[in-house]
């Protein structure tokens, strides 16, 4: 407890790049754009989705995407979603559902109601659209429910549902059997989305723009990918607090050339880091994997108080939304719609020949272990929120099932005879409890007294390992 | 069967949920589990194996279950994996799981990796409902039957497909005309009778279950007279319901349950399969578009709220008007975000066919339901005066 | 001939009889009884006493409330919610909006002008959204729970009390009250997070006025206060906020031995015991 005591609690949480810190005012303003796009009325503002896999489209057309999910974080992490969650609430929609999208249409049905923003809404507010575009996806069913509830209170606003499909991971069968027809089905959505648009906009797409801007994402991809290996250096240069800002550019945005300048500069800053041998922290300890779950927004500062234990966060799996192109068996095409196809299956099914021929190993499973392997990893944390099961339904069994099938820490334990031996163990890990915006779900207390026993336990790891 | 024997088997068959599949099994039969109306059980049949739905315990603690699952997925269906878990479905063969909501999805490596069938199969069901999405669901199908072809080692033929859709629909002919007796006032049959048949049933093979209902039809009619006493008549709506304490509790308190959406009542059994087309393009059309469920997103073609809502709970309406319902009661469990973010716009869809409604959200356990008897007999009390 | 009726509200912590012939003849409140909520009986036997009346003089008792179950001396069990209903409405016609904030749960009831319940809303069993919250936090700071409304009137700048769950409010007030913040101002955020909350509940009904407070919560000066201003409204609170459960209980007795006598249909009380109510 002495030792806590003497620890600064920082008020503003710290980040350790400056491509980080340089986050906050660029989510501002693209929100302040949409805002004045709103105002002259020149430009389409369409609400929508990360990890659909289609900005280029929208970007290509013109559209400005107004990404919902990361207002209600922006609310999250301002602390101030309760109001919005609470006028949701009063519609007769439980709590227990996306906290995400409680925010969106509590704050959708205040906007409407006053024909104006609600009052010192954060950062201006969330503008209204022109249209939305949904998702169904395997993946997340507030997706295709959100905007239909919002559309109740503005219902001359349209909405376009894509559905993303991809195959779930079956131990009998190769994926390579079905994407073929799953190709086909995306390919024939996303073009639905093109004519939507069309219609919308006025205006026809131009494929040679579209193109380009396929081609600039591709390489932001493979971008972010080596940008990110460098995380694998010791001591980490950058860890996952400061991700949870550098998800900005890869999920809002994709398709654009500031996205893509973004991690051109990243990556050099992260270089002449490792060139220093500068950590996230100083003296690094302990390196932790984020193995799943989205973030608490509203208590990104516990991410310092880890480092300040001397543990870093090197990799996550959250929001690490793109890998790497030129790894993924796709087919080759020079049509800009079937590419964005391909790539939305390759992603999805990255890990699928890999989890197949490890005994008991599962995609999920499968991506722990590797990134435990290429980045060093001595323990996992996780986050359930309590109000999304897309991220974080698994999780515990993801756990359990890596305990079963992989034990890569040899530890010295006393045996029955009294004598000294070595025994494999797995991972150790910790789950954390709360949600991604309601704050009322969240202790700091209770955070940071499992914070400090998972701490205890790493460092008995370290002490009692054999080689 | 004299009518009070044929009601006495149909508490039985309600209680020992499964004896029958557990016969069968040890005859050398494959019985081939499934959650979620969203699973073509024709084809399952098709290939000779037995559907067999698997259920929940609102009486039954989860506990087990809840060390490999989280308690944020759709409580009935974390029970249902719970006492799988726990071996009371381990007659089982295999277990097919749809693309219906999150709970299923995301947990589906959870449950293949967990339980030791030999069989596991996951549908994708698309999110919409548009010609693209029909095709793509005739070729999830044709891998759904080779699956189940690898499994049972034999050849699904056009014919086998055929004749197994005659079946199913033959059976929810049976069920419509059980519903039919609902319409007396009171009803000739109770919501608590008719929950338990319609489970029974659906722990049968279909054509055992076909005969189960023409029993169960005989025995209501030939009871002469309802078991309830007159009483406001109510709609179930919600997702899938297969405990009697909510429809129970009801009736106790003197309501008359004559009408539902639910999932293992008419929204699975009233849409039949289209007999004379293509069986592949005929099964996805009937579980694509005709069952409604709000997993499925259906674009709003009115361009009004009023219109749209008519359009999504259009079935609603009609269920109101043929059973004469005096209210609803609309029954979500909590996690449950496909019907939970339907809940203001179903309240505006009762509010416009003038529907009294009441909303509950519940766990799925047993000891909540004490919780929920003041605002059922409030309701009551509110609608019959 | 008139005849006497009674109805009897039993809450989770306070039992109330009402005892009617044409007007109000007597009411009277006692407390349930601790763990085994045996005391029902007793209220009712005080009720008579005060009245000056036999048991068998009762033409017809209406039970309502958290135990109404099971009481083996009433005729017929009707809810607090249709009971307030027609209790509230006696006294107070222009009544359109019931908030009865009771120690167990806490309800929000439409009705029209003839008491008739249009909507309702009631709370998860759960402490933070009842008196209980209140109750559990006036024992963490050690005072009478009677004290607490006239207290917490008294702060100028209320606490904020972010944490809705009971048991980590009371930790949140605990160290905040270490901190120094004063007692006042912790008592006026814990009224004011009660009050958001009840609030939160009832605005999913279209509240319209008059808006009438019952219940518990009716007597405390610094809830009312709080709620008042959480929803932006004058709120009415009946003489005894206590007594409108039983008082509509009484007035549904009533009306069933009115009607039974107009149409002439012989009403069979069947054989009740004054005895002892298990609720539990």
């Amino acid at each position: 407890m002495t030792e806590q005591q003497k620890e600064a609690k920082p008020k503003k949480r710290m980040t350790a790049t400056r491509a980080a810190a340089s986050i906050g005012p660029m989510v501002k303003s693209f929100i302040t754009e949409t805002l004045q796009a709103r105002a002259e009325g020149k430009q389409k503002l369409a609400y929508t989705f990360i990890v659909c896999h289609h900005e280029e489209i929208l970007r290509a057309m013109d559209v400005i995407p107004i990404w919902t999910e990361n207002f209600a974080g922006v609310c999250g992490a301002k602390r101030d979603a309760e109001r919005f969650l609470q006028r949701a609430e009063s519609l007769g929609l439980s709590r227990s559902l996306c906290t995400y999208a409680l925010c969106g249409i509590g704050f959708d049905q205040w906007r409407e109601e006053l024909g104006e923003m609600p009052p010192d809404s954060p950062w201006g507010g969330m503008a209204r659209p022109d249209f939305m575009i949904s998702s169904g996806q395997i993946l997340c069913d507030p997706r295709s429910k959100w905007y239909q509830a919002s559309q109740q209170f503005m219902p001359d606003v349209p909405i376009y549902n894509i559905d993303l499909p991809y195959p779930l991971f079956q131990r009998d069968q190769d994926h390579r059997e079905v994407w073929g027809y799953y190709h086909k089905y995306i390919v024939k959505q996303l073009r639905g989305l093109v004519a939507f648009v069309e219609e919308q906009t006025k205006k026809k797409m131009d494929y040679d723009r579209l193109r380009e801007l396929v081609d600039l994402s591709d390489r932001t991809w493979n971008l972010i990918d080596e940008t990110y290996r460098l995380r694998k250096a010791v001591p980490c240069p950058m860890g996952t607090g400061d991700a949870m800002n550098t998800m900005v550019p890869i999920c809002f945005m994709m398709a654009t050339q500031k996205a893509y300048d973004f991690f051109v500069e990243l990556k050099k800053e992260l270089e002449e880091k490792i060139a220093k041998g500068e950590g996230e922290v100083e003296n690094e300890k302990y390196r932790l994997m984020w193995g799943g779950g989205l973030p608490a927004w509203y208590a990104l500062n516990d991410f310092n108080y880890f480092n300040s234990k001397g543990a870093s966060f090197p990799v996550e799996t959250t929001y690490r939304m793109v890998l790497p192109l030129y790894e993924m068996d796709i087919p080759e095409t020079k049509d800009p719609i079937e590419h964005l196809a391909w790539r939305w299956l390759g992603y999805w099914t990255f890990w699928y020949d890999k989890a197949r021929k490890r005994p008991d190993s599962e995609p999920d499973v499968e991506r722990l272990i590797n990134w435990i392997e290429e980045y060093k990893i001595d323990g996992i944390v996780m986050h359930e929120a309590f109000s999304c099961r897309t991220w974080h339904v698994g999780l515990i069994w993801q756990l359990h099932q890596l305990g079963k099938i992989y034990k890569p820490i040899p530890l010295y334990v006393i045996g029955k005879d009294g004598k000294r031996e070595i025994v494999m163990k797995e991972l150790p890990s910790l789950i954390l409890e709360s949600d991604i915006i309601d704050i009322t779900s969240y202790s700091e207390v209770d955070t940071r007294n499992k914070i400090d026993a998972f701490i205890e336990t790493l460092e008995s790891y370290r002490v009692n390992r054999a080689y | 069967m004299r009518p009070d024997e044929v009601f006495f088997k149909i508490e039985k068959q309600f209680k020992d949920y499964g004896s029958r599949a557990r016969q069968l099994h040890k005859e050398g039969r494959k019985i081939i589990g499934y959650v979620c109306s969203f699973v073509p059980l024709e084809m399952i049949a098709a290939s000779g194996a037995i559907p067999f739905r698997v259920r929940g315990s609102i009486q039954e603690p989860i506990t087990l279950g809840d060390t490999l699952l989280e308690t944020i997925v759709c409580p009935y269906y974390r029970s249902c994996f719970d006492l799988s878990i726990k071996g009371r479905y381990e007659f089982l063969s295999g277990l097919v799981i749809p693309h219906a909501c999150d709970s299923m999805v995301r947990s589906y490596s959870v449950w293949s990796y967990s339980l030791p069938y030999s069989y596991f199969h996951f549908v994708n069901v698309p999110t919409v409902c548009e010609e693209s999405s029909f095709e793509f669901f005739e070729e999830e199908l044709k891998n759904f039957k080779k699956s189940l072809e690898r499994f049972t080692g034999k050849s699904i033929q056009d014919e086998d497909l055929s004749k197994a859709i005659q079946l199913y629909n033959k059976n929810r002919d049976k069920i419509r005309a059980l519903y039919e007796l609902r319409k007396n006032d009171p009803p000739l049959i109770s919501g608590t009778e008719l929950t338990m048949a319609l489970t029974a049933g659906s722990g049968l093979p279909i054509d055992e279950s076909n005969e189960w209902f023409d029993q169960v039809i005989a025995a209501v009619k030939g009871r002469g007279g309802s078991p309830l006493s007159k009483g406001p008549r109510i709609l179930i709506d919600g997702a899938c319901i297969d405990h009697i304490e909510l429809v129970k509790l009801v009736e106790e308190l003197g309501g008359n349950v004559v009408a539902d959406t639910i999932c293992n009542g008419a929204r699975d059994s009233f849409p039949k399969t289209e007999e004379s087309k293509d069986p592949i393009q005929a099964l996805s059309r009937r579980y694509l578009d005709k069952l409604n469920c709000p997993k499925t997103y259906r674009a709003n073609k009115a361009g009004t709220f009023e219109g749209d809502i008519a359009n999504r709970f259009g079935d609603i309406g009609t269920y109101a008007r043929e059973f004469r319902v005096e209210g609803a009661i609309l029954y979500v469990y909590k996690y449950c975000d496909p019907f939970g973010f339907e809940v203001p716009a179903r309240k505006a869809y009762y509010q416009s066919i003038q529907v009294p409604m009441l909303h509950l959200e519940d766990t799925y356990s047993a000891g909540n339901l004490g919780q929920l008897r003041t605002r059922i007999q409030a309701f009551l009390e509110m609608i019959s005066r | 001939m008139t005849s006497y009726v009674a109805g009897i509200d039993i809450g989770s912590t306070m039992t109330k009889v009402v005892i009617l012939k044409d007007g109000l003849i007597t009411s009277i409140i006692g407390p349930t009884g601790p763990e085994q909520r045996r005391l029902a009986n007793k209220v009712m036997e005080e009720a008579l006493k005060k009245a000056s009346l036999p048991f068998s003089e009762i033409m017809y008792i209406v039970s309502t409330g958290y135990g109404r179950m099971n009481v083996p001396f009433s005729d017929r069990q009707i809810t607090e919610i249709t009971c307030h209903a027609r209790g509230v409405n006696y006294l107070i016609p222009e009544a359109r909006t019931i908030i009865d904030i009771g120690g167990q749960d806490s309800k929000g009831i439409k009705i029209d002008r003839s008491g008739k319940v249009l909507d309702f809303v009631m709370n998860d069993k759960c402490a933070a959204g009842s008196g209980r919250f209140i109750e559990v936090i006036a024992d963490t700071l050690g005072i009478s729970l009677k004290d607490v409304g006239e207290l917490s009137l008294q702060s100028r700048n209320p606490a904020k009390i972010s944490n809705i769950c009971t048991i980590w409010a009371q930790q949140e007030v605990a160290a905040s009250l270490a901190q120094g913040v004063k007692i006042s101002d912790l008592l006026a955020g814990v009224h004011f997070s009660l009050a958001e909350r009840i609030g939160r509940m009832v605005s999913r009904l279209k509240i319209e006025k008059a808006i009438v407070v019952t219940g518990g919560g009716g007597r405390n000066k610094g809830l009312l206060h709080a709620l008042s201003e959480v929803l932006g409204e004058r709120l009415t609170v009946p003489e005894e906020p206590l007594i409108t459960g039983a008082l509509g209980a009484a007035l549904i007795a009533r009306e069933i031995v009115e009607e039974s006598k107009k149409n002439r249909i012989d009403l069979k009380t069947k054989e009740r015991r004054l005895e002892e109510v298990e609720i539990l």
